[in-house]
């Protein structure tokens, strides 16, 4: 039974394939049929013909290349990445003109349509798409046909009543038979090797990532810097102020009386001490001293001991030798906020961080054993966490049901040592 | 009593030496990188040192490496560390050779002279001068362990308060207690503690250990 099923499905794959891959040509044969039907002798029929030709590759192109794509990320899940160009922002400039990028149009409606055909025609995938139809059809559309041309010969020959056809027929029965389960495999392989974008629309989607991954640095180191020096200004340098002005006080009052003079000497001290502890934290925020004294895996030991959680550090392996200072930064506040949020929204108590490094990547992992339920929102923590290690190339990975527990998982790729 | 200053920017170890000159004792050396703390710490013996954890030539912890080679050398050498900030980690690696005689401070507990000298003579003494933030840390975080369970809220809050090294008298103070009161309080924890030596400083130092020690362990 289990064998009709498997049967079954790769017969009705093969045929999805072969109609999927000979849309195209099906089209050149209509052309070519219209042709001859017109007369080939009269010149005037043949523009309809190739217009056909034209407008079937050219319109079906795409369409195909996206079906393609769905079948097989459905049945292999292998994905394979479209690269197709995306439409910038359509805006209004102070004029009342529409701006999308390519022209200047009087109405927002103009903006969109002018955008997306210059976005359509312009792209350097419909060059590849192209390749692609016209290779398809000669390797996986023609496999792929064997099961259901097999089929269609066993259905004709075997109600023939001479013994060719009917032998014919046979052996088309034995074909469609032995060949349906594997005809359509062929798509995957041809899929990923003609389908796959080019190095220069893979660079061309990097650049667009490094973009918007500057943009966010610079906005971010803008508004941190700002913090600083607004922490210091209302914070360190206003107390030293006063601190200057009780010293002053002191001074003048010393002779004619000590008792208040020395009341303000202790407000004084008092005054350092509070000043010392605000910098000391400001420290912490920009750059941890335990970082710098002893790189990245006692931080974080540190930073376990001090964590509200009953944290513990395992470290695999020669994980943190010789890492950049930014990405042990970046690495130090990420799992500081890991850790925090497990203390504050998943109520935990225990959690596990976990450092190691596999081929190619430094890999730290975050365990809580609270409530769970953690996910990437746009504009949220763990979002902002995301972006901050995308500057390194690294990623964030957030598994987390409801109940727990959470897990995340960073990833920063480095030379393997 | 003879102290080295191990410190490398020269404001505060001059107003070190002079702080400490002012209050009747002998600054015998002073170093200003690692390396020299470590020659001096092994070459004068002194009888408490006062070391910074940050100094030259990396600028990252050699202070505290230059101590911990030197108790390593000579057990018990007694230490105070001076720092712009406390980590557990740290005071968790100056305590774990048991022998006591070391003190982790912010750098700001000199404002206080009387309190600063006291802390270098109980250091000297071989008693503990430890930070009140690493020891709330300590108290707010980690699962005792199970010779601790068995103290109750009082008796660790004494623990906590000789963690941060005070004597019977200043504790009795802080909780409003008696000093016998105190007094009955640490003999019935030691007891608990399974700890029988003789001399009082030692038995204060391997109270605190077991405590220090008991929280989530390093």
């Amino acid at each position: 039974m289990r064998l009709v099923g498997a049967w079954v499905s790769g017969f009705g794959r093969s045929c999805a394939v072969a109609a999927v891959c000979l849309a195209v040509p099906s089209t050149w044969v209509a052309a070519v049929a219209l042709g001859i039907w017109w007369g080939a002798a009269n010149p005037w029929s043949w523009p309809a013909p190739v217009l056909l030709v034209v407008v079937g590759t050219v319109g079906l192109a795409r369409p195909v290349c996206q079906a393609v794509r769905r079948l097989v990320a459905r049945w292999t899940g292998t994905r394979i990445p479209g690269g197709y160009r995306e439409a910038g922002p359509v805006t209004r400039l102070s004029t009342g003109y529409w701006w999308n990028g390519f022209s200047y149009e009087r109405t927002r409606r103009d903006a969109l349509m002018d955008q997306r055909w210059r976005v359509r025609w312009r792209d350097p995938a419909n060059v590849r798409d192209l390749r692609f139809v016209a290779v398809a059809p000669f390797t996986a559309g023609l496999v792929a046909a064997v099961p259901p041309v097999g089929l269609a010969l066993a259905v004709l020959g075997l109600n023939e009543s001479q013994l060719f056809a009917r032998l014919a027929g046979a052996l088309g029965l034995v074909v469609a038979l032995a060949a349906a389960p594997f005809a359509w495999r062929l798509l995957e392989p041809v899929a990923a090797r003609f389908l796959r974008p080019s190095p220069a629309m893979a660079l061309a989607e990097r650049v667009d990532e490094l973009t918007a991954q500057r943009a966010d640095v610079t906005v971010a180191q803008a508004a941190e810097i700002r913090r600083i020096e607004r922490d210091l200004h209302d914070g360190a340098q206003a107390r030293l102020v006063a601190l200057g002005l009780s010293l002053a006080t002191a001074q003048k009052l010393m002779d004619r009386d000590p008792e208040a003079a020395r009341a303000l000497m202790r407000e004084a001290q008092a005054g350092a001490t509070a000043s010392l502890a605000e910098l000391r934290e400001l420290i912490r925020g920009i750059s941890p001293p335990v970082l710098s004294e002893r790189g990245l895996v006692d931080a974080l030991r540190a930073l376990a001991l001090d964590s509200p959680l009953e944290a513990e550090v395992d470290v695999r392996g020669e994980a943190a030798a010789e890492l950049e200072a930014p990405i042990e930064s970046a690495l130090y506040f990420a799992v500081a906020e890991l850790l925090t949020n497990a203390a504050k929204h998943a109520h935990a108590t225990h959690a596990r961080i976990t450092i190691g490094r596999d081929m190619a990547a430094l890999v730290v992992e975050v365990e809580d054993d609270g409530r769970g339920g953690a996910e990437v929102r746009a504009g949220g923590g763990l979002d902002g966490l995301r972006r901050r290690l995308a500057v390194f190339d690294g990623t964030l990975e957030v598994t987390s049901p409801r109940g727990g527990p959470t897990r995340a998982i960073i990833m920063v790729p480095c030379e393997s040592l | 009593m003879r102290i080295l200053v191990a410190e490398d920017l020269y404001l505060l170890r001059d107003g070190m030496v002079r702080l400490i000159e002012a209050c009747g004792h002998e600054v015998v050396a002073t170093a200003s990188t690692g390396p020299e703390t470590l020659q001096a710490l092994l070459a004068f013996r002194p009888d408490v040192s006062v070391v910074d954890v940050r100094m030259p030539p990396n600028q990252t912890d050699e202070g505290l490496r230059a101590a911990l080679a030197a108790r390593r050398e000579v057990p018990g050498l007694p230490i105070l560390i001076l720092s712009q900030h406390v980590e557990q980690l740290y005071a968790r690696e100056l305590l774990a050779d048991g022998s006591g005689g070391v003190g982790y401070l912010l750098k700001e507990s000199v404002f206080d002279a009387d309190q600063f000298v006291d802390a270098l003579e109980r250091v000297a003494a071989g008693g503990t001068a430890m930070d009140p933030a690493v020891i709330a840390k300590l108290l707010s975080t980690g699962s005792p362990s199970r010779s601790l369970d068995r103290l109750t809220d009082r008796e660790r809050e004494v623990l906590a308060l000789m963690a941060e090294g005070l004597s019977n008298q200043a504790v009795g103070r802080r909780l409003f207690l008696s000093e016998s009161a105190v007094g009955k309080y640490t003999t019935s924890m030691f007891g608990k503690l399974g700890i029988t030596d003789d001399e009082d400083t030692n038995r204060r130092v391997r109270a605190v250990l077991a405590y220090l020690n008991s929280t989530t362990s390093p």
